[in-house]
């Protein structure tokens, strides 16, 4: 689907208005990082993504559904984006 | 400002034991998603055709198009149509999506269920198109007669987010 990314990359996916946002589909950060500096990481990129797309979507690593918010808490067991993941912005969805 | 993907999307499936889920760039074919589910155990076959409007609003939408995650959109079609099939004791179950630009009028999702009895066939099939609205990764984006560009959002029918 995407390309695979560089080595020491994971791929994000950006859909809908995540897309719009970043007029991009995909690009490769750099990787590791901790799930709970994404969104600081796509802030830093796109000003505004946070409040505008962020705040109303979900993510996935690898095709699963992850909790950034319960990652950020400082409780959880660190939750780590490793090198050649795949990870998506999963804003509300709209089929049928 | 974006431009939406309009890269041509592969047709994919999943299926297993009763369940039948696609995702394809091509115009959908309510025989074809009939015969999938159609059995010699079956009273009744439910078929729900949904079709795209040309307003949203009382605003005219000259064209629509769909993106998916596909991989994930598969697993989650999947894992809707196994749970029916279970819960409703269904003989068979398929889910199929449409990408792309779809012209208005024509057809963006098909559900046909098959179930003895039409009761079990009438509830499976409704649980199957709300539980698809809710959580199934695709978009839908319209475009207005006036310019404007909307990613939709089915979660509090709003009119979604502006980005063009």
């Amino acid at each position: 689907m995407s390309p695979k990314p560089p080595p020491g990359h994971f791929n994000i996916l950006y859909f809908a208005t995540a897309g719009s946002y970043t007029s991009k589909n995909v690009e490769a950060l750099p990787a590791p990082l901790p799930l709970k500096k994404l969104f600081d990481t796509l802030e830093e990129r796109y000003k505004g993504i946070q409040a505008s797309v962020l705040d109303h979507s979900l993510v996935t690593i690898n095709l699963v559904y992850v909790d950034v918010d319960y990652a950020g808490s400082g409780n959880a067991e660190e939750v780590v984006i490793e090198e050649g993941d795949e990870v998506a912005i999963i804003p509300p969805v709209s089929s049928g | 400002m974006a431009t939406p993907p309009t890269e041509p999307q592969e047709d994919s499936s999943l299926s297993q034991e009763g369940c039948y889920v696609a995702l394809t760039s091509s115009p959908l074919s309510i025989q074809s998603v009939t015969d999938r589910v159609r059995s010699p155990q079956a009273g009744a076959i439910v078929l729900f055709a949904g079709t795209t409007r040309d307003t949203f609003a009382s605003k005219r939408v000259t064209h629509l198009s769909y993106t998916a995650y596909t991989p994930l959109a598969l697993n989650t079609m999947l894992s809707i149509a196994t749970d029916l099939h279970t819960t409703h004791a269904l003989q068979g179950i398929a889910m199929v999506h449409r990408l792309g630009e779809v012209p208005v009028g024509e057809e963006s999702i098909l559900i046909a269920v098959s179930a003895a009895h039409r009761q079990a066939a009438w509830r499976a099939g409704e649980a199957a198109l709300e539980a698809c609205k809710e959580r199934v990764e695709v978009w839908k984006r319209e475009e207005f007669a006036d310019g404007e560009g909307v990613w939709r959002a089915n979660r509090d029918g709003a009119v979604g987010e502006r980005v063009g």
